[in-house]
């Protein structure tokens, strides 16, 4: 298995941040198209000692995680039910290949129309964009089970429900971990972005209201913790997540 | 037809375990496009107690037999019964040991071993001290906690053949089951498999296109016909169990005469007796 040591993924990192640092001393960028470094450690700094920055990622964090639980409580059980039974699949498949080729941000106007701006609007939005990036994948997760084994688990007494939670959710389980995975990546992106039209706070919502006083280096900060946030988020739940199961069951190689 | 009585054994005509008549099934792949007549008109009994060897050419529907017994796939026509009753569909009285060995990826080897027991709500101190019996039985006590990933195909069908026998079926069908280990091991398992099978004397129905693996396990062998399958013979293998070695039998007249036989008749040269 393949080991990441984590040191020469920092490496992009830094030369990113000389950049940063040698790039306004060597050109003529106006500081408040781009600011420095300064800058921005020093609005993180007054951001935490005021209050308002962990308050705006609390929002935000908490707007996602309701948003991830409520798209793939709805996901993966349809997702199941649409992949064992031909009835259901031949009844719902070509509404949701509709419905997904709708964005989760072309929602925003009807959202906002029916819940307002703020975070009832923001939610349906995220909820709708992690629901259509997690369900195809326990749909494939499901279906590629092989038929032996479902044989196998059949020929050993298995009933009803045991069914279930003998061999199709663990069966599926590593595709569906890559449904989380991908789903929780697309919400995030549609958080802010959804934030920035429709918010009434989060990250996103503070960017957008940087705007209007030309404050980069807020807007800077909030790009960076959006990344930082999503490198913390991605090691603590999800890599942790396979390494207790899929990768530990051999089937799935570690590379993360 | 070749089911006179056997002089095997004690002498006595064991009862029919497994009822085969006029079976004929139509085989239909995995994708449900390919579809082809697999068995036609196939009438088999398979004794009480014995272990019944199934070979033919490849294609001749050995292996949708298995999948007929265990409930997988309906017949297009004709009968199946376990004593005397008509099978319908997946059963724990029928235990299947798959080529693939089938074990569950996300499961000890233990919990594997006690599969059955489990589905069977059996508490689990009582089903693990089942299940070490039975790894005690294939030598692998020691592999209880690992994963089936970390074994080699050897002891994967050794697990796989004491789950089987752990949730204790009416019949074991085995559908090439030593088909994907190397040769070496191969011939192991065999020798541990003629003396797991004397110590349960469970009814056994084992299907392979080795010809060899057919005479050194079986009681009888039953050859099918190139595809669709029938019965085209059934050879009694007089061969005493604990003969059933292949250093002994290396040098064995009758092994050497039947096994010429039952190759004649599977490359068509053969005629029935």
């Amino acid at each position: 298995m393949r080991k990441n040591s984590g040191a020469l993924g920092t490496v992009p990192f830094v030369a990113l941040g000389l950049a940063w640092l040698l790039i306004p001393m060597l050109t003529k960028i106006p500081p408040y198209a781009l600011p420095t470094p300064g800058e921005v450690i020093g609005r993180l700094y007054s951001g935490v000692v005021d209050g308002s920055l962990p308050k705006d990622v609390l929002a935000s964090l908490r707007r996602l995680l309701l948003g991830f639980c409520i798209g793939n409580g709805l996901a993966i059980p349809l997702g199941i039910a649409i992949a064992l039974n031909r009835r259901v699949s031949d009844l719902l498949r070509p509404l949701l290949t509709f419905l997904a080729s709708i964005g989760g941000i072309a929602w925003v106007p009807l959202a906002v129309v029916w819940l307002g701006v703020g975070s009832g609007a923001v939610l349906f939005v995220i909820a709708n964009q992690i629901f259509f990036g997690s369900i195809y994948n326990t749909v494939t997760g499901v279906e590629t089970i092989p038929r032996v084994l479902r044989r196998a688990v059949l020929s050993n007494g298995a009933r009803g429900t045991q069914m279930l939670w003998e061999l199709i959710v663990p069966g599926a389980l590593a595709q569906i971990i890559v449904g989380l995975r991908t789903s929780m990546a697309y919400g995030w992106r549609a958080l802010v972005a959804a934030e920035m039209i429709a918010g009434t706070n989060g990250i996103g919502f503070r960017m957008m209201e940087a705007v209007k006083w030309y404050q980069t280096d807020t807007i800077v900060l909030g790009m960076i913790v959006i990344g930082v946030l999503w490198l913390v988020l991605d090691a603590l739940l999800f890599s942790r997540l396979e390494r207790a199961t899929v990768v530990r069951w051999g089937l799935l190689r570690e590379t993360a | 037809m070749a089911a006179l009585p056997a002089e095997a054994g004690a002498g006595s005509v064991a009862a029919s375990k497994i009822t085969i008549r006029g079976l004929s099934i139509d085989y239909v792949s995995e994708d449900g496009r390919a579809r082809h007549r697999a068995l036609e008109d196939l009438s088999l009994e398979v004794r009480e107690n014995e272990f019944l060897s199934v070979v033919g050419p490849s294609g001749c529907g050995k292996s949708t037999l298995i999948a007929a017994i265990a409930g997988f796939l309906r017949p297009r026509s004709g009968s199946l019964l376990l004593d005397g009753k008509p099978i319908g569909g997946p059963g724990a009285d029928r235990g299947v040991v798959f080529q693939e060995y089938a074990l569950l990826p996300w499961r000890t080897v233990l919990d594997n071993v006690t599969l059955g027991l489990r589905l069977r709500g059996m508490p689990r101190s009582e089903r693990d001290r089942i299940g070490r019996q039975f790894l005690e039985m294939i030598n692998l006590v020691e592999a209880a906690d690992k994963y089936p990933h970390q074994l080699s195909g050897g002891m994967k069908q050794r697990v796989a053949v004491a789950r089987t026998l752990a949730n204790q079926p009416e019949v074991m069908l085995m559908d090439e089951p030593f088909a994907a280990v190397d040769a070496q091991s191969r011939m192991t398992l065999q020798e541990e498999l003629v003396r797991i099978w004397s110590q349960s004397r469970l009814t056994v129905l084992f299907v392979t296109h080795s010809v060899e693996e057919a005479v050194f396990l079986g009681d009888r062998v039953a050859v099918l016909t190139p595809g669709p399958g029938r019965l085209k013979a059934m050879i009694d293998i007089d061969i005493p169990r604990r003969q059933r070695r292949w250093a002994e039998l290396g040098n064995n007249l009758l092994f050497a005469t039947l096994r010429q036989r039952v190759l004649d008749l599977v490359r068509g040269a053969g005629t029935p007796p």
